[in-house]
């Protein structure tokens, strides 16, 4: 049974008149990858600096192991954080920057020699104590930055897009690394990315935001495959999310088409959201398809083809490993169970609003 | 409570800062001549101060300098900015070593070797026979000197921080490298470049010391101009002035950092961003642009002036505020003669310049000790008396008088005349003084103005000690140097002209003045009374000469012809308080108080008491200057 | 290309030459010379006489006591400024840079005014029954002077140095559990030495040579090195002795740059 480490409740900010996380709750369980997932100027960063004790919420409380942290100052949290541009001491070899937080815990030569050894075989960056950082690479900065992070042994490592600066190869590289570390060091991580990918990949939970709301919380299965808003679907991963009709339960009118879906309780005649992943529309023979069109476009991405395909004056992208030349007639069909269909919001705020409730 | 302490202790540094800029702005509107007196409120230094064509002079030329010097310091640095950033490491760091050495070298230093170069470079050029001396360009030279390091510092950042990807895309797209470099580079670095320029202008604007060094006759920027009249008083236009620089700059510094575009970022709607853009590109741009535009305007307007009146000079170099300014322009309306003018502070600082010849002046005007070295050194020139019908007006007396220091009477023409005594405040003295034993009073002790200039100040000793003031002694003058020394700490300052300012400002109690100034004084402040000591005085003679060297030897006649109009002798008597050898212009005087003043014109028992300054020899004259030093930094 | 861009730098390397290095070798040479263009040590060792050795004294005493002054004031004030966000860079131009607007010679009389004995601090002082102090002509009111003069090129190299510290860094040391203290003894210190070094350089030289501010505030009874040269140039017309005072002052100069070459070697510790 997962033991909550972290709970935030009701955490509102605003700077000015811009209102940035607004009556916010989020628990934070112990020994998970939680990633707060969203587009620049959600509220992601401002909620992790708000947990890292940079920032104090107008309103709220952080419990922390049962304590309230709310007021605590940074350097008292049992937390560290690794930044989003290194924030390395350019004025410290590295071994001098890793030693930072243990020399002022007062901890001894020989326990700080053995971390730094430690912690730079963790980051595979054994013999580079003497070095200074200007003189190490992007990859090499942030490794140091979190080697400098863990050694202080926090019960919770917070990450602000740490591989953001980095390019895509290494990228992905540190992304393993990082899940490796975490299995390692059996602490919680809280990691902050505006990339969906990096996100799916990592995380045990994640946590989608937009404009200072909570969209979705769930594992990553969850939230690519039952985005539960628009916001949702079309931030993570490819999608065609169309305008349409709840007919009566269980069946929905896409484009004038009438689909058989899983989906009740929405009313009768009400106009919704329904999404569609382009994995899973197939691609049939004319007659088969509950809607006909003509591929429109054909480009080969390596694992499928991605194909645009017309009808009812739609472009509907699809993806598919089987091959159908631009201005072929087809059939599009979809399970009734990869319909997912959502509440139609007025606004984007609304939207947040009422999947809070 | 933190951001509250913060708040405090910035204004008081900002207090700091602008206390004396407030001073000076209250000072600009003081109805009273002097700094020390408070005289009621009143504009009208604004409006002389555009009729002081002296002032107007310093300000176009200083603005002239600051422009031209930041502006070619601009392309300069900007140029060189571009090419160091292409260089090698190695070079790199040299060359900007190199640009440090302006900015990190004491003013004095920078200023003494472009001087030293100048000199060299002006002697050099006589042998091919090219007139370089000291003057406008070599000023400019030298700012522009000082100005291109900071456009260096500032445009180098910026070009750092400029991709060199996107230089290269311009390339790529087709972009000739000049045009590159102006459509993609220069956007880029133009801030630094425009920052550059303004810190140019500015250094350029406030720089004294450098000025100081590197100029010549008749040239002066404002802080020259300011520092030649810090030791008679500044010209309450001065303050004037520097409050209307002040406040355009300032309102120009707020119009563009307020300029609406900056307060709200750029989250407006369009509309109103087309408006905040227009009103930016007006503040940013057109403002400072039509402000430079009205300094060159105006600069040029000057020069045609000036140029208009044409080569017929005559260069004079006079005591600090010693001629009513009317008379120069009296002067050259009547002859079309074009005065430039030049002040200097003692007889020792005046008389170097005349000897090295660097600077050809047409006529000086020397105390009776000096007149005699300069005669002795043949650096004066016989005078055509055919061209100064009007020494007539001169009393016979003082034609007499000279021929202690130019037997013949063949090189000066006295000017003006009087004594030293003390001028001490009636209110803080509890007796009327007649001694120069005063001035070694302990009860006076930061209460005395000494005479900063060596014979003056050993003149009072050598009186009180009961010696000659022209001693040679070696004893006697130790002796005065004693106690000189002994009475340094009871001085409160070693002054010239301020004295004057000091004493109606009720500074101190006591003060050493030429009876010239104590005229004006007692019309000031009525408490103060001036006193020739009973072990007697110093009487003196400043002269018109003219210099071996000078060019325009007959325009100098004329020059002296003219002062000795008995109209002219008066109008300067009533503008300076100095008595007069001139007995026709004595007897214009209206107010017979002053005519028969026992201060302007004393008796002839108190005169039998004062003696003339002689010139003891250059040895002698290293002896008082040595022993003056000793005093001076015990 | 590339060596075409570095022509530009042509016109400067020669007006340096010209403008710099040849007049400084000017000084040297009249140094190391007397009037009859020979060789002499002697316009060097006149720095030893017991009157220029006391105004030596006098000056790095004064100079050193107003820049250690700056640096106390200018620190936290610099600091200040950089936590305020508003407009900050156009707000520190507008304070610091302005007054140089107002002639520097008339802003150091106007202090003038002020210490006087019947200026305006004593007019307040005794308008409130307050003893009266004398403080025109003393060496305070020198080091006041520069303090007052000097301070802007304290705190601009100190400012541009503190802005440019990545607030990430700070929060990451108190991340790392150092406190207020420790994060200013450990990291905002130490990563402001170059902007010090540049400040204590760019207000120490300019006050241990000046000779306007100890003229006008010290009443001409306060002789500093600096005056003792004015006056070899500009009263004694003894250029070489001047110039021999002069070198001794550029030793001086010469660890000044060493120092800021050791210190800051990106430059970005200059003032401006």
């Amino acid at each position: 049974m997962a033991k909550k480490l972290i709970d935030m409740i009701n955490i509102s900010k605003s700077y000015g008149d811009n209102l940035v996380l607004d009556d916010l709750n989020l628990y934070i369980n112990e020994n998970k990858f939680l990633t707060l997932l969203g587009p620049s100027g959600c509220g992601k960063t401002t909620l992790l600096r708000i947990l890292g004790g940079f920032e104090t919420a107008n309103e709220g409380k952080i419990i922390f192991e049962g304590n309230d942290i709310t007021n605590l100052a940074p350097n008292k949290r049992q937390l560290n954080t690794v930044f989003q541009k290194y924030a390395l001491f350019s004025h410290m070899s590295i071994a001098e920057n890793i030693a930072f937080g243990l020399k002022i815990k007062g901890k001894s030569k020989a326990y700080i020699n053995d971390k730094i050894k430690y912690a730079l075989k963790l980051v595979n960056l054994d013999g580079y104590e003497n070095r200074i950082p200007d003189s190490l690479s992007g990859g090499q900065q942030q490794r140091i930055a979190i080697a400098r992070a863990i050694v202080n042994e926090p019960k919770v490592l917070l990450l602000d897009e740490p591989l953001g600066a980095l390019d895509l190869k290494l990228r992905q590289d540190m992304q393993y690394e990082l899940i490796r570390l975490k299995n390692e060091l059996g602490i919680t991580f809280v990691y902050v990315t505006h990339d969906q990918e990096e996100a799916l990949t990592m995380s045990d939970t994640i946590v989608v935001m937009n404009q200072g709301y909570i969209q979705q919380i769930g594992t990553p299965e969850d939230i690519y495959n039952e985005p539960e808003n628009a916001f949702v679907a079309d931030f993570i991963g490819d999608s065609n999310i169309l305008p349409a009709t709840m007919v009566e339960d269980k069946l929905v009118k896409i484009l004038g088409v009438n689909f058989p879906c899983v989906d009740t309780g929405f009313g009768r005649n009400k106009p919704v959201d329904a999404v569609i992943r382009p994995e899973d529309i197939d691609l049939v023979n004319v007659e088969d398809g509950i809607m006909q069109g003509v591929v429109t476009h054909l480009i080969f991405k390596g694992v499928h083809y991605e194909m645009e395909v017309t009808a009812n004056n739609y472009k509907w992208l699809v993806h598919s490993t089987d091959l159908f030349p631009v201005g072929t007639e087809v059939g599009i069909k979809v399970d009734p169970f990869d319909i997912q269909i959502m509440k139609k919001p007025e606004s984007e705020d609304e939207e947040a609003v009422i999947i809070e409730e | 409570m933190k951001k509250l302490l913060q708040n405090i202790y910035l204004s008081l540094i900002i207090f700091l800062l602008y206390a004396p800029i407030v001073t000076l702005v209250v000072l600009s509107f003081n109805n009273s001549k002097t700094r020390a007196k408070w005289g009621g409120f009143t504009g009208k230094w604004y409006v002389s101060l555009f009729q002081n064509e002296q002032i107007m002079n310093a300000l176009y030329t200083t603005l002239i300098i600051a422009l031209l010097s930041a502006f070619i310091a601009t392309i300069i640095g900007t140029a060189a900015a571009l090419g160091i950033q292409s260089m090698k490491r190695k070079p790199r760091t040299l060359v900007m070593g190199i640009t440090n050495i302006p900015m990190l070298n004491a003013d004095i230093v920078t200023g003494i070797s472009l001087m030293l170069l100048f000199i060299a470079i002006g002697t050099a050029l006589k042998f091919v026979g090219i007139q370089f001396s000291l003057g406008f360009i070599t000023i400019l030279i030298a700012h522009i000197t000082f100005n291109i390091p900071y456009v260096i510092l500032s445009v180098m950042p910026k070009l750092k921080q400029t991709k060199r990807s996107t230089y290269e895309a311009a390339l790529d797209l087709g972009a000739s490298p000049i045009y590159a470099f102006f459509k993609v580079v220069f956007p880029d670095i133009l801030p630094g470049v425009f920052s550059g320029f303004l810190l140019a202008f500015t250094m350029s604007l406030d720089d004294f010391v450098i000025t100081h060094f590197t100029k010549g006759p008749g040239v002066d920027t404002l802080s020259t101009k300011i520092y030649s009249e810090v030791r008679k008083g500044i010209k309450p236009e001065m303050y004037a002035l520097s409050t209307i620089l002040f406040v355009s700059v300032l309102i120009l510094l707020i119009l563009i950092n307020l300029s609406p575009a900056n307060k709200n970022g750029e989250t407006k709607p369009k509309e109103v961003n087309k408006i905040t853009r227009i009103s930016h590109f007006i503040f940013r741009r057109i403002v400072p642009i039509g402000m430079a535009l009205v300094v060159v305007a105006g600069g040029f307007f000057y020069n045609s002036k000036k140029n208009l009146k044409g080569n017929n000079q005559v260069i004079v170099y006079n005591w600090g505020e010693y001629i009513d300014p009317k008379v120069i322009t009296l002067f050259e309306k009547e002859t079309g003669i074009n005065v430039v003018y030049e002040e200097f502070e003692t007889n020792e600082i005046m008389y170097p310049k005349i000897q090295s010849g660097a600077i050809a002046y047409d006529v000086v005007c020397p105390s009776d000790y000096m007149i005699q070295r300069m005669i002795e050194n043949d650096l004066l020139a016989e005078l055509n008396f055919d061209n100064i019908p009007n020494i007539k007006n001169i009393g016979s007396q003082y034609m007499k008088q000279s021929k202690q220091f130019d037997a013949e009477n063949k090189y000066s023409v006295p000017y003006c005349w009087g004594t030293i005594g003390i001028l001490y405040n009636k209110k803080m003295v509890d007796k009327p003084i007649d001694s120069w034993s005063v001035l070694w009073d302990k009860k006076y002790k930061d209460n005395i103005l000494m005479q900063d200039s060596v014979r003056d100040a050993f003149a009072t000793a050598l009186k009180y000690l009961g010696y000659s003031l022209n001693a040679t002694d070696l004893d006697e003058l130790e002796k005065a140097k004693e106690l000189l020394i002994k009475q340094k700490p009871l001085v409160q300052a070693y002054v010239i002209d301020q004295v004057r300012d000091k004493m109606i400002g009720n500074e101190a109690a006591i003060g050493v003045i030429y009876s010239g100034e104590a005229i004006y004084t007692q019309l000031e402040n009525p408490d103060l009374e001036y006193v020739i000591p009973k072990e007697g005085s110093n009487v003196w003679i400043d002269s018109w000469v003219i210099p071996k060297n000078a060019k325009h030897k007959e325009n100098g006649e004329k020059f002296i012809n003219f002062l000795c109009r008995p109209d002219i002798a008066k109008m300067n008597f009533d503008y300076i308080t100095y008595s007069t050898p001139n007995t026709e212009g004595r007897k214009l005087i209206e107010d017979p108080a002053i005519r028969n003043s026992k201060i302007a014109f004393p008796s002839a028992t108190e005169l039998e008491r004062c003696e003339t300054f002689k010139f003891l020899g250059n040895k002698n004259d290293s002896i008082y200057n040595e022993l003056w030093r000793e005093i001076k930094s015990h | 290309m590339k060596n075409k861009k570095k022509l530009l730098a042509g016109p400067y390397l020669f007006w340096s030459a010209s403008f710099i290095i040849i007049p400084l070798f000017m000084i040297l040479y009249y140094g190391l010379t007397n009037n009859k263009n020979q060789f002499t040590l002697s316009n060097i060792a006149k720095i030893t006489t017991p009157e220029n050795m006391k105004a030596l004294g006098l000056a790095l005493l004064l100079s050193l006591v107003s820049t250690l002054i700056c640096l106390i004031l200018a620190y936290p004030l610099a600091m200040i400024l950089a936590s305020k966000s508003m407009n900050q860079t156009s707000f520190v131009v507008l304070v610091f840079i302005l007054p140089m607007w107002m002639n520097f010679l008339l802003r150091t009389l106007a202090w003038q005014t002020l210490l006087e004995k019947n200026g305006v601090i004593n007019n307040i002082l005794s308008f409130f029954h307050l003893p009266t102090q004398s403080m025109i002509n003393t060496p305070s009111a020198i080091i006041l002077g520069m303090v007052y003069n000097f301070l802007p090129f304290m705190v601009l190299p100190i400012y541009n140095v503190i802005v440019k510290i990545d607030k990430d860094v700070i929060s990451a040391a108190k991340d790392l559990g150092a406190n207020n203290m420790q994060t200013f003894t450990k990291i905002i210190f130490p990563l402001t030495i170059s902007g010090i070094i540049s400040g204590i350089i760019m207000v120490f030289v300019p006050s241990l040579t000046t000779f306007v501010i100890s003229d006008l505030l010290g009443g001409s009874k306060i002789l500093l090195i600096g005056n003792v040269i004015e006056q070899e140039f500009k009263q004694s017309s003894n250029w070489n002795v001047g110039s021999g005072l002069s070198l001794v002052l550029m030793i001086f100069i010469i660890v000044s740059m060493a120092l800021i070459a050791k210190y800051d070697k990106d430059g970005e510790g200059t003032a401006f």
